[in-house]
């Protein structure tokens, strides 16, 4: 056995050993099952990102490899694959995670090895202030700025009655109460008529539809999003909940995947964000970037996810470039207060709270002429900033 | 059936052997391999608190992650939101976890075979439903993540050490228990309940008892896991979890004490490398399962006996 053992940590040894002259990069998306058609498309960014970077002579003259790890969109499989990835691949940093608990568990598993974390897609405010760290960076959103923008929607659209329904899980929870702190900001007069908390993952909404009718309001905030938000619009519809009220939405519905999806049973009246959008060439490096994006898609309408992926990839190359290191403690330093040029415009980190400044593109999603999908417009680029 | 209390040579030689191949594993100086067995330790013990259910008083249960569960979570709230000291916290866990499976097994005794089975799996999904919606307390579905631990246990190796002692110390009482009268009684129960209650055992009695004895030891796994990954999360408590350790326990296989540990370590490795290369895991698991009902009923253990006997028998 001991001899086993002995054979067993040399090989692994060895494994190490080999090439650490390359900056090995430790990825955590959902690639199978449920999140995958999250998971699959962000890899495409991430690959784009390693690609260039690569291409242009790596980091301090070093490749990038990507050592990439299935998070099941469960917390405790995604702690344990980000432990792996640094006890046995050794990887410099961590990048990735989808949904606010994962986020939250391979965070904890930064903190306790004090390796970098860079979240490119959970975004729940704990992230960035309960539960904050010297080793945790956030390049996603977070609630507080998405219920700061809905709630000032909410005001230009003049709602004197709304309806708030939310899923019950981390996300739900935060984004209700970062509109919460928003209408008090931006629509102190409105009239907040009842707050409904449909399950994660629930699929019939019936119940919430007619206590939404019942309560008369001409405006609904929501963070329901992908097949949650295709499922409740399906069953609103017909009841003409889109007619009567107008549909402020985060998570996202706006992005292309929900719009190309839906098509024509995209509902009326909704006003959404998305992260980024193939035909808005916000920045003008955007078009490169979607051309590369849509050539790894093999479609040219693509989704938000892979520019969440990239924008990850880019910063960690910047900060370990700046730091001339890949050493964790002068990465993290590094990325204080670091800014870089991003496909959907420049993008500065918080020295503070470790959070980007990365704002949301807003909209109504309306009809157009000849096109079997949705789009938004105008668009509207909300920055990241708690106005007062 | 000569020896109760003490173990026959062989077995004490490879449990010598495996102990001491345990001890000199932090001295490889891997963190991989350190942790590696930090967690087979916990699932090893997990599996063989089960079993002590299954393999020895014959119940299936589908619910013994509530368990687990229960000792992660109020050992980590304990430690972090009530800053208790570790071995009260700790204690506190285990007694936690050995009360609720007392409770639980008084209405589950009650039943037998496939409404026992079904009776654990209630109980396990309340205990989720639980951990899932009080928030407050668990985190619900965030997890309960930041879970101080005690300065003694903050190093790898220290952690390493602390577990490979008290799963020793654990599975040796588990040990102790499954081969004294009252071990023997249960596999009474097993073989022939009705029988075994002609002759004067109170095998309802007897029942409530393993439950509780299998509650206490996962509660043990649960509250050392929860510190091993500095957080709970639902899913430790939600029946896929039940699910796992049954396996685990039946690829072992379940007439043999150490069967389940074995079981344990095999598709916890397995799981682990199947990771790296493909994200089909269940997969995988499915057809390991089709395989042990097929081909191994009595598990790896089983596997191990039929092959030395076989060796004997041909030389």
């Amino acid at each position: 056995m001991r001899y086993v053992l002995a054979v067993v940590a040399g090989v692994i040894a060895l494994a190490g050993a080999s090439a650490q002259a390359e900056i090995r990069l430790g990825v955590l998306y959902p690639i199978a099952g449920t999140g995958a058609v999250y998971g699959v498309p962000a890899m495409f960014g991430h690959d784009l990102a390693v690609d260039e970077i690569n291409a242009a002579g790596g980091v301090n003259g070093q490749p990038l490899a990507t050592f990439k790890r299935d998070t099941k969109l469960k917390p405790a499989a995604a702690a344990a694959a980000a432990k792996e990835l640094i006890t046995k691949d050794g990887v410099n940093v961590l990048i990735g995670g989808l949904s606010s608990a994962v986020g939250l568990a391979i965070s904890e598993v930064a903190r306790q090895e004090k390796v970098v974390y860079i979240a490119t897609i959970p975004k729940t405010i704990q992230m960035t202030t309960t539960k904050l760290h010297d080793h945790v960076f956030r390049t996603a959103s977070h609630t507080d700025f998405e219920g700061d923008a809905m709630a000032r929607i909410v005001a230009q659209l003049g709602i004197e009655k709304l309806c708030d329904i939310q899923l019950d899980y981390a996300y739900g929870h935060d984004l209700g109460a970062g509109i919460v702190r928003g209408l008090a900001r931006h629509a102190p007069d409105v009239d907040l008529v009842i707050e409904l908390r449909p399950k994660l993952g629930a699929t019939d909404y019936n119940a919430f539809i007619s206590q939404i009718l019942g309560a008369g309001c001409d405006g609904i905030t929501s963070g329901l999003w992908g097949s949650h938000f295709v499922n409740f619009a399906q069953q609103a519809k017909p009841f003409g909940l889109f007619e009567q009220a107008k549909y402020i939405s985060g998570g996202e519905i706006a992005s292309h995947e929900i719009a190309g999806k839906m098509a024509e049973d995209y509902p009326d009246n909704v006003w959404s964000n998305t992260y980024e959008l193939w035909y808005d060439h916000f920045d003008p490096s955007h078009v490169e970037f979607q051309k590369a994006v849509a050539e790894k898609a093999g479609t040219n309408e693509t989704a938000m996810w892979p520019v969440l992926a990239y924008i990850g990839v880019k910063f960690y190359a910047a900060a370990a470039t700046k730091a001339g290191s890949i050493e964790s403690d002068a990465v993290a330093e590094a990325l204080k207060g670091l800014s870089i040029d991003t496909p959907v415009g420049p993008r500065t980190i918080n020295p503070e709270d470790h959070q980007a400044d990365t704002g949301q593109f807003w909209g109504p999603m309306v009809k157009k002429e000849g096109v079997p999908y949705r789009m938004m417009d105008p668009i509207t680029y909300i920055p990241a900033k708690i106005a007062e | 059936m000569e020896s109760v209390r003490v173990m026959p040579r062989p077995v004490a030689a490879v449990c010598a052997v495996v102990v001491l191949a345990l001890l000199v594993v932090p001295l490889l100086d891997s963190r991989y391999l350190i942790d590696l067995f930090t967690e087979i330790m916990i699932y090893a013990l997990f599996a063989l608190s089960l079993n002590v259910l299954i393999g020895y008083s014959g119940n299936v249960s589908f619910g013994h992650a509530a368990y687990f569960a229960i000792g992660g979570y109020t050992c980590a709230i304990l430690l972090t939101t009530y800053e208790w000291g570790f071995a009260p916290a700790f204690a506190a866990a285990v007694i936690a976890s050995a009360l609720a499976a007392g409770l639980v097994a008084w209405f589950c005794v009650r039943l037998t075979d496939i409404y026992f089975a079904m009776l654990t799996l209630a109980f396990a999904m309340v205990v989720w439903g639980v951990a899932f919606k009080w928030r407050s307390v668990t985190g619900g579905d965030d997890g309960f993540v930041g879970v101080s631990v005690p300065a003694m246990l903050d190093s790898r190796i220290g952690f390493y050490y602390f577990t490979l002692a008290a799963t020793g110390l654990s599975a040796a009482v588990l040990w102790l228990i499954c081969h004294s009268a009252f071990g023997r009684c249960l596999v009474a129960v097993r073989e022939n309940r009705i029988r075994a209650g002609f002759v004067g055992i109170n095998t309802r009695l007897m029942r409530w008892w393993a439950f509780v004895v299998a509650g206490t030891f996962a509660g043990v796994a649960g509250a050392i896991f929860g510190m091993f990954h500095r957080g709970m999360y639902i899913e430790s408590a939600f029946w896929t979890e039940s699910a796992t350790v049954l396996i685990m326990t039946l690829l072992g296989g379940i007439y043999s004490f150490f069967g389940p540990a074995i079981g344990a370590a095999t598709l916890f490795v397995l799981e682990r490398l199947t990771n790296e290369y493909t994200e089909y895991w269940p997969i995988v698991l499915g057809m390991i399962l089709v395989g042990i009902l097929l081909f191994l009923p009595d598990g790896l253990a089983g596997l191990a006996r039929k092959l030395a006997s076989y060796r004997s028998r041909g030389g």
